[in-house]
């Protein structure tokens, strides 16, 4: 009796088993694949269509900050080359310029399409999602024909892919699971209760920006999680703020102030760094002014609400919370040694030099992570556009140790930040290490 | 106005300095000139970038170079530096009797031209040929070496060649600097 139980029961979990197989099998296929590329675009583009929509196809381009992957610091113009380091080994950005054996010369439109809007490559072939297909998903037939347009115009560059140092050849069929988990079904659709402009700039947010990608948090799946969509996240060891409408506020961004921001990459904000000076430099200083306030009116609303510090923008930068007179806070005499010459004295700054503190978004971010791996390690000379320039900031992780940085960076937050003075010594040690 | 000054104490050139009231936000370059009459220093560009300004650190990490046109006096509080004026051998009534190995030779090499930056120079080849004397150099590193360790020193007489070359015949002719 026993055995045939058994017997019944193997028998079952092999039935079982057959069919899960079966249904990977099925998924690894694309049997559950869901393209939102349709049909009009097997038609090829006519060389006068793609002579008409390449010009076009370059703002796009822009303002989907192609190059920040595909054309790696030093390398030919859309030849790839940029490595990503990934907890499995290393990726590397593909040649999408036109040369037709290393980049996407013999690709047709609607191979094209596939790959920016679905994730597959040439041959069904799938992409790895740090090329944000989930996000491009979004945008629509005509710009992605004018971003092929581009792409197909430029000079062919024959640089060879770099294989992914990968150590397992199942990983790239296996983001057929991923898509079937994350890859949203539905393509951008206008809200008709908002204003057009906020709609083209929820477009600019989500489609061509892919803002989230880096500013909205991920699960353990790396998926986004939508109930947290832009709240801030901690990549390559440095916060991407929370640039919801309230955590914008809450930096002390207007909606106008956040469109001259995003263009010229400095403000009374402070300076755009780490990945995001190379977004200013490659996207968002060549967006029209129209664009740039449609995405600063999404992103920030035209009405802005109360700061999460309790007090309005406005008024906290109006008046920026000053220690009290005769108290001199831990900090405060470190700041007068090593940072007062070129931050000021008073926080006022140097023009073209070193930023203001008074008013500096890093200072008013939840944790003082970015204030920390900047003033530990320093930062790049930054040229911005319109001969605009910041110098560069020499780090002091060998002049300060773990305590007197920590009360360093509660001063500068507690007196230009609104934040309480609570940076501990044990988060400096950790940035200090590279966490 | 008053301003409000605090005691500052610390080594200078091997000598004790102080207490000396000093304003809480004075920077070090302007102590060294204006408190200590040590004006060979130079102040260049005031945001740190051109190096002449930077004197030798002393202190429980090692000698480093650091900027004293933005490092304010009371940073060095109980700590030692050597600035240009301590490189070279002087007799007791304080007369420099030789220059170092490295001031030597850029008289020598003809390195500078207007001297503006000089001590700056002196201080980071200084620091590279101490670093050198506990960390011996490759010969096929040599070249690079010198070039990373002067880099940072702005020259605007363009004197980087003669330098350079300066620096690279102290260390050919200091015995131990170069390994085999």
């Amino acid at each position: 009796m026993a055995r045939s139980r058994a017997i019944r029961i193997l028998s079952r979990l092999a039935l079982a088993g057959v069919v899960l197989a079966g249904g990977a099998v099925a998924v690894v296929l694309g049997a559950f694949e869901h393209s939102v590329v349709g049909a009009a675009v097997d038609a090829p583009l006519t060389p006068e269509e793609i002579a008409a929509l390449a010009p076009r196809g370059r703002y796009l381009a822009a303002a989907a900050d192609c190059a920040a992957c595909h054309t790696a610091p030093g390398g030919a113009p859309w030849a790839g080359g940029l490595a990503f380091q990934m907890p499995f080994g290393t990726l590397y950005a593909t040649n999408i310029s036109p040369d037709p054996e290393t980049g996407i010369g013999g690709w047709t439109r609607a191979e094209f399409h596939r790959a920016v809007r679905d994730g597959v490559g040439k041959g069904g072939r799938h992409l790895y999602p740090a090329m944000p297909y989930v996000s491009y998903r979004q945008l629509t037939e005509a710009d992605v024909d004018a971003l092929y347009a581009f792409l197909m115009t430029r000079p062919p560059m024959p640089v060879a892919n770099r294989t992914d140092s990968f150590p397992f050849p199942y990983v790239r069929p296996a983001m057929a699971f991923w898509n079937l988990l994350n890859l949203p079904s539905k393509t951008f659709a206008d809200d008709p209760a908002a204003s057009p402009q906020v709609n083209r700039g929820r477009y600019l947010v989500d489609a061509l920006g892919h803002c989230g990608e880096c500013h909205t948090p991920r699960d353990l799946t790396m998926a986004t999680i939508p109930g947290r969509y832009l709240e801030g996240n901690v990549i390559e060891g440095v916060e991407a703020p929370d640039i919801t409408a309230a955590g914008l506020a809450a930096l002390g961004f207007t909606t106008d102030g956040l469109a001259r921001f995003m263009r010229a990459g400095l403000g009374p904000q402070g300076v755009m760094s780490f990945a995001m000076y190379e977004v200013v430099h490659h996207s968002t200083q060549h967006l029209t002014d129209t664009d740039a306030d449609a995405m600063a009116a999404y992103l920030a609303g035209t009405a802005p609400p109360a700061a999460g510090n309790g007090t309005t923008v406005a008024a906290a930068a109006a008046a920026p919370s000053q220690p009290a007179a005769g108290t001199a806070m831990p900090g405060r005499q470190t700041y007068v040694e090593l940072c007062a010459a070129c931050h000021g004295v008073d926080g006022e700054g140097i023009p073209h030099v070193a930023p203001a503190m008074r008013g500096n978004a890093a200072l008013r971010l939840p944790t003082a992570r970015n204030l920390l791996v900047a003033t530990l390690r320093g930062l790049p000379d930054h040229p911005f556009p319109h001969g605009e320039h910041m110098q560069a900031m020499p780090g002091f992780a060998d002049l300060l140790g773990d305590a007197e940085m920590a009360e360093l960076a509660s001063y500068l937050r507690q007196t230009w930040g609104g934040r309480n003075a609570d940076v501990g010594a044990d988060l400096v040690a950790e940035i200090r290490r590279g966490e | 106005m008053t301003i409000a000054t605090v005691p500052l104490s610390l080594t200078v050139n091997g000598r004790p300095v102080g207490p000396i009231d000093v304003p809480a936000d004075l920077m070090m370059l302007d102590f060294l000139s204006e408190y200590l009459d040590l004006t060979g220093t130079r102040m260049g560009c005031g945001q740190g970038i051109c190096h002449a300004c930077t004197v030798i650190l002393d202190d429980a990490d090692g000698a480093r170079e650091i900027r004293t046109c933005i490092t304010g006096a009371h940073f060095f509080a109980g700590k030692a530096i050597r600035t240009v004026e301590g490189h070279a051998e002087r007799d007791a009534d304080g007369n420099v009797v030789r220059l170092s190995a490295v001031q030597q030779a850029f008289v020598e090499h003809f390195a500078f031209q207007c001297g503006y930056c000089t001590p700056g120079f002196v201080t980071g080849a200084t620091l590279l040929v101490e670093r050198l004397r506990r960390a011996p150099v490759t010969r096929a590193d040599l070249e690079r070496v010198i070039g990373e360790a002067l880099a940072p020193h702005i020259c605007r007489c363009t004197g980087y060649v003669r330098y350079y070359e300066a620096v690279r015949h102290v260390i050919l002719t200091t015995p131990g600097l170069v390994e085999g």
